[in-house]
């Protein structure tokens, strides 16, 4: 053994003592605002701890404070099945595929982790676990930082993806990811560096090319920010037409917008987001208004379906609107519905996206190249 | 709805592996109800001259099996330039891959699973078909149940995936078999390889397989890590299904060699993996240029094509037996029975790609008409290169093709040398000590000089980007004089007189002699 062996025997139960708790030994904060998860993580901790009656009750909790956590209700199903209960397990099971399947994907355009649909509260203490276990080593930081950012815990993001940086600090992958965690905090400019320096080793990186021009949208650099679009359209094989018509969305490219999403819709029909840029891709290009069946459901994007088509109201639409996301969707819609007759309410419903949305949206994007193109 | 891809060969990969596979396949399709489903077999690197692996155990299989498999084979030639870097003979990224790129693409799912898997429904009414027709977007993956290897060995029938998955149900129950072993993230289980469902589009976005991984083990990881990062969520199917793998642990199998086993580095390929993709192989995964057989196992079956071919060439027998002899006394006398040898030759062909262009050097002219019209009629589109050299053979034979042996050399990828008595006719006996004539010698001594010529220099004389041997198949070389003359050429095992066929690749033989031997040759001395 070489000495640096021999004294990491001697100090391992010392060391033992020291190691950061897992995640999982948390207990849980009752009282703020991330009850819910304190409480998953206690039912996953019981749950390894072979207590299922009091992960089942942890579970339960969790579901009291939100019953759409479809972590939990997994988890919940998970542990009743174990336990016999398979038939009231089933439905549980259906239900938790049905949450998360119902959150909104992100758009086609960005990295994958935009992309995805999920909670991640498992994810985001199983990925804990596992690198306080598997050290030194990239993919438990890097699927801990995508979890948390996926579910706008950006800082805990950046903190993960700088640990994997410790064990490689050259890695284009997880330095593009670093400043998708920068640009989500809002540091634009710490972002867009190192966005450049990603791209100056790999021109060709789609993804990147999105990221930066979000990043320069967002500090009002329009022009550079649609340069980027552009060329990450153009890297864009043509059967990605999902991506291809979300960029060219942002950039304000209404026809390229109008075909792409008509071909999005063929391979994706149930994707109502589809729908509804295509229709709007269609107004503003000046195309003539097509005929639309609405899903049958109550679903946000639906909402915003019967709104561009005249079924539901301004005032039911921001009475939905508890994000900032949906209302800077809603404020788009509003302002496209308003263009033709009344441009300075139109510019006024763009403004209030341009300020106050998230620059990531398409919405944001595509608000900022209206009002460049309304002189506002 | 869903492509099942499955790999392996011809050869002997642990445990009774002809049972748990028939079990496996027949149990898989058993669970389909898509009329898209199918099953991907890459049969990687099982030699030319073997069938594929399905093709062996074929009548084990039930005909829903048959009907759903399309065997994707993979020649040793297509494998070739893998093999001084792994000490594997069937590599799981790249086969995986082919078969990928070659899957149905009105299918949503792939199904990556093993030939030893039974894939249970927990609802009976259920198929696999229906459940994965049902979820949504995602990347599923199930529990492994291990059955004991006494239980399947003894108590299912190949044949009955029914039955077999109907004792499951049982079984799981009796035998306490249903253990779930979770595992570290993103291997959300133990053996996950047995089980991962993933979309036909998030496959190709991520370029498949990684095909660095050539040493064995931890592909399935490898995915798992790759598309954990890419869905964000390894969900389960564990409400839906239960995955059963029948044990073979009593005989390690060829890549499991205990604590000395080399495999694929971990922290690279799993631990390590920052990105879902493979750039790297974005354009070249599953090698979509490159031409591969399908072999399917409900229509132009082997045996169909080799009797449709024979059928073609000669007519049944009309007397009970046929007499011959190999007493010693016999060795000079180089007649044979054609109609009884062909079967034997046409055997040895009849796995060789259809296109396979094949230099016959023969004697008899009886002998190439028959084995023209039997070669044409197993399908074979290649040609027949036969030298400008051997004469008095028939002229003008459909799918023949005739120059001088030089320029035909650098063509042929599979070698017939037949050595018979040019002058023998079909109703003379069989070895009753019949000496050859001036003009049997004449046209021995040229296919001799020929075979020599071909094997000594076999190496230098490939087609173009060919890196395997070609294959030497004599004819009538068994206990005569030139059993010798082809032995010492080519590396054929002992066969029975009867089928008066030998076959192998050409010796490398580093002795004096075999040098001596190679000189000659080449200089046709």
């Amino acid at each position: 053994m070489a000495d640096i062996g021999i004294l990491r025997a001697a100090i391992a139960p010392v060391r033992r003592l020291w190691r950061r708790p897992t995640a999982v030994d948390i207990a849980p904060k009752v009282g703020d605002d991330q009850d819910a998860r304190a409480h998953f993580r206690d039912g996953l901790a019981k749950r390894r701890g072979g207590d299922s009656a009091g992960a089942l009750a942890a579970f339960e909790r969790a579901l009291a404070l939100d019953s759409d956590f479809a972590d939990a209700v997994m988890a919940r199903a998970e542990i009743l099945d174990g336990m016999g209960r398979s038939e009231e397990a089933h439905g549980e099971y259906e239900r938790a595929r049905r949450l998360w399947s119902e959150m909104p994907p992100g758009a086609a355009d960005r990295r994958y982790i935009f992309r995805r649909q999920g909670y991640f509260a498992f994810e985001a203490e199983s990925y804990d676990l596992v690198r306080t276990n598997v050290r030194s080593k990239i993919l438990p930081q890097l699927a801990h930082g995508n979890a948390c950012l996926a579910r706008g815990r950006a800082a805990e993001a950046l903190d993960s993806y700088e640990r994997a940086l410790k064990v490689n600090a050259k890695l284009p992958e997880v330095m593009a990811l670093k400043g998708e965690a920068l640009s989500a905090l809002g540091r634009y400019q710490e972002a867009i560096e190192i966005f450049d320096g990603v791209l100056a080793t790999h021109p060709k990186d789609g993804d990147t090319l999105n990221a930066r021009g979000i990043a320069r949208a967002a500090l009002g650099r329009l022009a550079e920010a649609n340069e980027d679009w552009r060329h990450q359209f153009e890297l864009l094989p043509q059967t990605s037409s999902a991506a291809r018509a979300c960029v060219a969305m942002r950039m304000a490219n209404y026809s390229a917008a109008f075909n792409e999403f008509g071909l999005a819709i063929a391979k994706e029909p149930a994707n109502p987001y589809w729908l509804l840029y295509r229709l709007t891709a269609a107004r503003l290009a000046g195309a003539p208004a097509e005929s639309v069946t609405l899903p049958a459901d109550d679903r946000w994007p639906t909402l915003l379906l019967a709104f561009r088509t005249g079924q539901a109201t301004e005032e039911a639409l921001l009475n939905r609107a508890n994000s900032p996301t949906r209302h800077a969707e809603a404020r788009f819609q509003m302002g496209v519905l308003a263009v033709d007759g009344n441009p300075a309410a139109a510019r006024r419903y763009w403004r209030e996206v341009v300020d106050q949305g998230p620059p990531a949206l398409i919405e944001f994007a595509a608000a900022s190249n209206e009002l460049a193109r309304l002189g506002a | 709805m869903f492509s099942v891809i499955l790999y392996g060969r011809n050869d002997s990969h642990g445990y009774n592996l002809h049972k748990r596979a028939a079990i496996s396949f027949n149990a898989l399709a058993e669970v389909m109800s898509d009329p898209d489903d199918e099953i991907l077999f890459v049969d990687y690197n099982t030699p030319d001259d073997h069938p594929t692996f399905p093709e062996a155990i074929h009548d084990t299989l039930t005909d829903k099996a048959k009907q759903v498999m399309r065997v994707l084979r993979v020649r040793p030639d297509q494998h070739v330039r893998h093999r001084l870097k792994t000490h594997l003979v069937a590599l799981e990224a790249q086969s995986r891959n082919v078969a990928l790129r070659r899957s149905n693409p009105r299918n949503r799912w792939i199904l990556y699973t093993n030939t030893d898997m039974l894939l249970v429904p927990r609802n009976e009414k259920e198929s696999l078909s229906d459940i994965l027709g049902a979820i949504p977007d995602g990347f599923y993956q199930v529990p492994r149940f291990e059955i004991p290897e006494m239980l399947w060995e003894a108590a299912f029938d190949r044949r009955d995936p029914v039955g077999n998955l109907a004792k499951l149900r049982d079984w799981s129950v009796r035998f306490h078999l249903n253990q779930v072993v979770h595992n570290y993230m993103p291997m959300k289980y133990d053996a996950l390889g047995d089980f991962q469902a993933a979309l036909r589009d998030d496959m190709f976005a991520i370029h498949g397989f990684d095909e660095d991984m050539i040493l064995g083990w931890h592909c399935d990881s490898n995915l798992a890590a790759r598309l954990a990062l890419y869905r964000g969520r390894v969900d389960t199917l564990v409400d839906k299904l239960f995955g059963y793998h029948c044990d073979h642990t009593r005989v390690a199998a060829a890549n499991n060699k205990g604590r000395a086993t080399r495999m694929n580095d971990q922290d690279r390929f799993i631990w390590n993996v920052a990105t879902p993709y493979v750039p790297a192989q974005a354009e070249t995964w599953g090698w979509p240029d490159v031409e591969i057989e399908e072999i399917r196992l409900d229509r132009e079956t082997p045996y169909q094509r080799y009797s449709a071919g024979l059928d073609k060439a000669i007519e049944p027998a009309t007397m009970p037996f046929v007499e011959t002899s190999l007493e010693w006394q016999l060795f000079d006398d180089l007649t044979y029975d054609l109609p009884h040898t062909l079967p034997f030759v046409c055997d040895q062909v009849v796995t060789f790609p259809r296109s396979t262009n094949l230099m016959l050097v023969a004697t008899r002219p009886d002998f190439v008409s028959s084995f023209a019209k039997a070669w044409k009629g197993m399908g074979f589109t290649g040609p027949l290169l036969i030298p400008q050299e051997c004469e008095g053979l028939p002229p003008d034979l459909p799918g023949v093709e005739r120059a001088p042996f030089a320029e035909q050399l650098a063509s042929a990828e599979l070698f017939i040398f037949e050595f018979g008595l040019a002058t023998q006719t079909a109703t003379e006996p069989v070895r009753a000590g019949r000496q050859m004539g001036p003009i049997d010698k004449k046209r021995l001594k040229v296919a001799e000089r020929l075979f020599k010529r071909a094997a000594a220099t076999e190496a230098e004389t490939r087609p173009e980007g060919r890196r395997v041997p070609r294959r030497f198949i004599g004819v009538n070389v068994i206990y005569n004089k030139f059993w010798h003359t082809f032995t010492n050429y080519v590396g054929a095992n002992i066969n029975p007189f009867c089928s008066q066929v030998l076959a192998g690749l050409p010796r490398e033989d580093e002795s004096l002699k075999g040098k001596v031997l190679k000189f000659r040759g080449r200089h046709a001395l």
